[in-house]
């Protein structure tokens, strides 16, 4: 029984690889799908009218006229850098930092994991789709826009690309992207870190059913200075399983089994356990004021999209 | 349990049995449920929900182990069952009965309580027997068997001897009551023959106690061992029926458009009764008329020189006081008149005055003269007399008189010596035999003939109607249905032109033929077998039955054969021809509807049906079943609702 399941459990993946996910696929950024991204594209300049181009401030402390911090003078450093005023009161040589104004990296980090899959894949479609959009208006911002793929590791990776017609590289990029792996988005992230030197915008999509604690992801980003926004793409045929009568449930990703005789009351319990986890991370972002948006699968990703530039957060 | 015993499967092999299962049962129970692998996105949200689950796994246990009680004590059911398990006291060796269900006419009285704020037809004597025989059937314990047979004329047996409750059910349906007496010692003869050699042989007579004596042609009926039990149905108290025993017509011989009515009348009830009797011709009523009889009192009503009706009559009689009669079946009596109309009679002769001044007498004839060289004449006819001639009979010739015939060449019978007078023995009619239609009403002692020709029979069924000493003189039969007279010596050799018995002899034999006789017959008797005259060739006839049903039954001789038992108007097709006749009940004994309280067969007397359990089985294996069937729906509910897993 055991190698059924076992061998039933392998061939999953392999059977959306091969199902109609591909010709899904081709229809993912379609004729209609652009259309929308253009309008999004006028509708983020119409409701930020007066920003300029690139004109965004950063964290990167540099060149620019807006103060930002002190630190200690270094050898090498430029003297008219120097505070003097800091330095007759304190009698100490600091240097001012500035925020430098440069374009914006925004990374959108795609959850590629096994669970995304789940349910005909609707929650990785919705993320593409999502990211696609976002990539476009963040293009169309003139914004350097760049994409990599995690599960439990970091997996594809769209170099920085600038440039709205560059959109069709992202469109091709996303297409490549399949579900697969396990969930561990502190270890995912922390290779992403440490191969994005240049801070930015972060844009976690995720269903965040990461077994590690879904904070240590978020809480890597933070840690290093990165801007996380976290669009938590939501399925809720998650919350209503059609479950009945004795069955070992499996996990996924992780293969973890657990023998349960379904009933109504415990499918009632599961369910508001899942509201439940969907507050805990609402909450968790909100107090440590990370960008939190829930991205609901049956909500189309145009309004979805709409709805983050009404937040804000995503475009300054 | 000391009072039950095993009929079934002994208790040792259920022991084994049940252990068995009973292992298998708990083998199953301990085996670990498979389960269907259910794939899920995020396994670590349902490890919270489970957390708590486990808390009550002990519970769970709990319940499990009350599903594997169920389970069990459906095997022990289900060998109870097998088991068959009896009461001691019903253990003794099953009884064997044969119940004989009076359909007689009295049956069909409706002297029974009625059920309230029902409509329809009224409750009769037969349904209610029917409910108790039911519930009977369904006390019969496994060991007994029954048979059902309708007791009415003749014995049907509608069953096997069985202790399928289906099967006698379903022939209890089946019986119906029909108009007629029952034939009681037929039905006890069938029953003690079916009864012969069997354990605990009962006869059981579910009626109202009409039967009459017990007694046939083989004398009375013994019923030896077998016991007698009777199931009493009907009311004497309430009892209210009169009857028409007897209805009788016939037309005048000499004016056929007139016709006279016999109708008897019984009053059953042992009260004086005021009844109204009705006589309807051709569905118009002709006559009613109230009379009052005495309790018990039988009273005949005659019509005579009645018009109007052409072919059907019916008299019907009800309570004057138009209380409800208890028995509709005799209240009604139907006859028909003889047909009327113009009988074609072929004359072939080379003339014979006294032949024509006979014929001359009734208007109803069309009589053709043909010389013997033009026979056949054209056309078809009733009767061909040959007068002195006797050629071979064409077809459509009808019904034969041979005047003395000259040869046997084509003759259905054979001559025999010349027969002369002398003064020491004159020839005429020495024997007669009276009884026969032809003669009736004549007197032909006194007819002296001077010679004549000997006639001899061919066949054993030709009747020597006349003879004189010196041989047979008048003779009658029947060949392919077609009747014949013959008269061995010439009329004019005799005096019996001069005599009133000879034109009354040419109408009897024309009568006779067209069966037409004033004897004329103008109802059957329900219950008996009829000989319908059929003058045909064919072997079966269609009957019309007074429901409009139609039956082929055979055609013997030239009658038509059938034992009627439904009063009513009847019609009989035949080679084309229509005919019709009627049927009644006519039993003054099947209308005394007041049940006997008692039944006897010689001296034994009829005692109570007993040892059933009215509406109960008493196999307890069906009540372990039902358990079986309850025990099982509890558990697919406790399943369903998640209770005992």
């Amino acid at each position: 029984m055991g190698l059924l399941s076992f061998l039933r459990r392998a061939a999953a993946p392999l059977a959306r690889r091969t199902s109609p996910q591909a010709a899904e696929d081709a229809e993912l950024f379609d004729e209609a799908f652009q259309r929308k991204l253009e309008y999004l594209a006028m509708a983020s300049k119409r409701v930020f009218a007066g920003v300029m181009k690139a004109e965004r401030r950063t964290k990167k402390t540099g060149s620019g006229v807006e103060f930002a911090d002190h630190r200690d003078y270094a050898p090498g450093d430029d003297f008219r850098s120097l505070d003097w005023h800091a330095y007759q009161r304190f009698d100490r040589l600091l240097v001012r930092l500035f925020e430098e104004e440069e374009d914006l990296s925004i990374y959108l980090v795609v959850d590629s994991s096994e669970s995304m899959g789940f349910h005909h894949a609707r929650k990785l479609r919705h993320a593409k789709r999502l990211a696609a959009a976002l990539a476009y208006v963040g293009l169309a911002n003139l914004d350097r826009v760049s994409i990599v793929t995690a599960d439990s590791t970091l997996g594809l990776r769209l170099e920085p690309t600038r440039n709205k017609k560059r959109i069709f590289r992202v469109f091709e990029f996303l297409r490549r992207v399949e579900a697969g792996g396990s969930t561990d988005l502190g270890s995912a992230l922390r290779s992403f870190v440490a191969q994005h030197k240049r801070r930015g915008l972060a844009v976690l999509l995720s269903d965040l059913y990461d077994p590690a604690g879904f904070e240590r992801g978020i809480n890597v980003l933070r840690f290093n200075r990165f801007e996380p926004f976290v669009l938590h793409v939501v399925d809720r045929a998650d919350a209503t399983p059609e479950l009945r009568g004795d069955v070992v449930l499996y996990d996924v990703e992780t293969g973890d089994e657990r023998e349960v005789t379904v009933t109504p009351a415990v499918l009632e319990r599961y369910r508001s356990e899942y509201d439940e986890y969907l507050a805990r991370i609402e909450r968790f972002c909100v107090s440590h004021q990370v960008s939190y948006f829930r991205a609901d699968v049956d909500v189309p990703f145009d309004e979805l999209v709409l709805r983050v530039f009404r937040r804000g957060g995503f475009l300054r | 349990m000391s009072g039950l015993h095993l009929a079934g499967i002994d208790a040792a092999t259920l022991a084994r049995a049940g252990l068995g299962l009973a292992a298998a049962v708990v083998v199953l129970y301990v085996l670990k449920l498979r389960r269907r692998p259910i794939a899920v996105p995020f396994a670590a949200l349902w490890q919270r929900v489970l957390r708590d689950r486990d808390a009550t796994t002990l519970f769970s246990q709990l319940k499990r182990l009350l599903s594997l009680l169920l389970q069990l004590a459906l095997v022990a059911l289900m060998l109870g069952a097998l088991g068959d398990p009896r009461s001691a006291a019903v253990s003794v060796t099953g009884r064997h009965l044969v119940v004989l269900v009076d359909a007689s006419a009295s049956m069909k009285a409706t002297d029974v309580s009625q059920p309230r704020g029902e409509e329809g037809p009224r409750r009769t004597r037969l349904d209610v027997a029917k409910e108790r025989l039911r519930q009977t059937i369904r006390g019969l314990s496994g060991n007994d068997r029954m048979l059902i047979a309708a007791l009415d004329s003749t014995v049907t047996p509608l069953s096997t001897m069985t202790g399928d409750v289906g099967e006698l059910e379903r022939a209890l349906d089946a019986v119906r009551a029909v108009d007629v007496r029952a034939s009681y010692a037929a039905g006890l003869r069938y029953a003690l023959d079916s009864l012969r050699g069997l354990p605990n042989p009962e006869v059981v007579v579910a009626s109202d106690g009409a039967l009459g004596e017990a007694t046939d042609g083989r004398g009375p009926v013994d019923l030896g061992s077998a016991k007698l039990s009777y199931v009493k149905v009907g009311d004497s108290s309430s009892s209210r029926n009169v009857a028409v025993t007897g209805l009788s017509v016939r037309r005048y011989p000499l004016d056929k458009s007139r016709y006279e009515v016999l109708v008897e009348i019984t009053n059953t009830m042992d009260d004086a009764a005021t009844v109204e009797l009705e006589l309807v011709g051709d569905g118009r009523i002709t006559d009613i008329v109230k009379l009052s009889l005495g309790a018990r009192e039988t009273t005949t009503r005659f019509y005579p020189n009645l018009s109007g009706a052409d072919r059907t009559l019916e008299a019907r009689v009800r309570l004057a006081d138009g209380a409800f009669d208890d028995l509709p079946a005799d209240d009604r009596a139907f006859a028909l008149l003889p047909e009327r109309r113009r009988a074609r009679v072929q004359v072939v002769t080379r003339g014979n005055m006294y032949l024509d001044a006979a014929l001359l007498l009734d208007e109803y004839l069309e009589v053709v003269p043909v010389e013997p060289d033009a026979y056949p004449a054209e056309g078809a006819f009733d009767v061909t007399i040959f007068d002195g001639v006797a050629p071979p009979v064409a077809a459509g010739s009808g019904g034969v008189l041979y005047l003395a015939p000259p040869s046997d060449e084509h003759t259905p019978f054979k001559l025999g010596a010349r027969l002369t007078s002398d003064v020491a023995t004159p020839l005429g009619f020495d024997e007669l035999d009276d009884r026969h239609p032809l003669v009736r009403y004549l007197s032909l002692g006194e007819v002296n003939v001077g010679r004549a020709r000997e006639l001899e029979a061919v066949e054993k069924k030709d009747a020597t109607v006349g003879r004189s000493l010196k041989g047979t003189l008048l003779l009658a039969g029947r060949r392919k249905g077609k009747p014949f007279v013959a008269l061995g010596f010439d009329v004019r050799d005799s005096d019996l032109p001069l005599r009133v018995a000879w034109p009354l002899f040419v109408m009897n034999v024309i009568a006779h033929f067209l069966d037409e006789d004033t004897g004329y017959i103008s109802s059957f008797r329900t219950g008996e077998v009829w000989s319908i005259p059929a003058a045909a060739s064919e072997k079966t006839a269609t009957l019309t039955l007074p429901d409009g049903a139609e039956c082929l039954i055979p055609v013997k001789d030239g009658r038509a054969v059938y034992l009627g038992q439904e009063a009513g108007l009847y019609g009989l097709s035949l080679g084309g021809e229509r005919s019709g006749f009627a049927a009644n009940l006519s039993d003054p004994a099947e209308s005394a509807i007041t049940p006997e309280p008692e039944l006897k067969v010689g001296e034994t007397r009829a005692g109570e049906l007993e040892g059933f359990t009215v509406g109960a089985r008493r196999e307890l294996w069906v009540y372990f079943l039902v358990a079986v069937l309850v025990v099982s729906a509890l558990e697919w509910l406790t399943y369903h609702r998640r209770v005992t897993v």
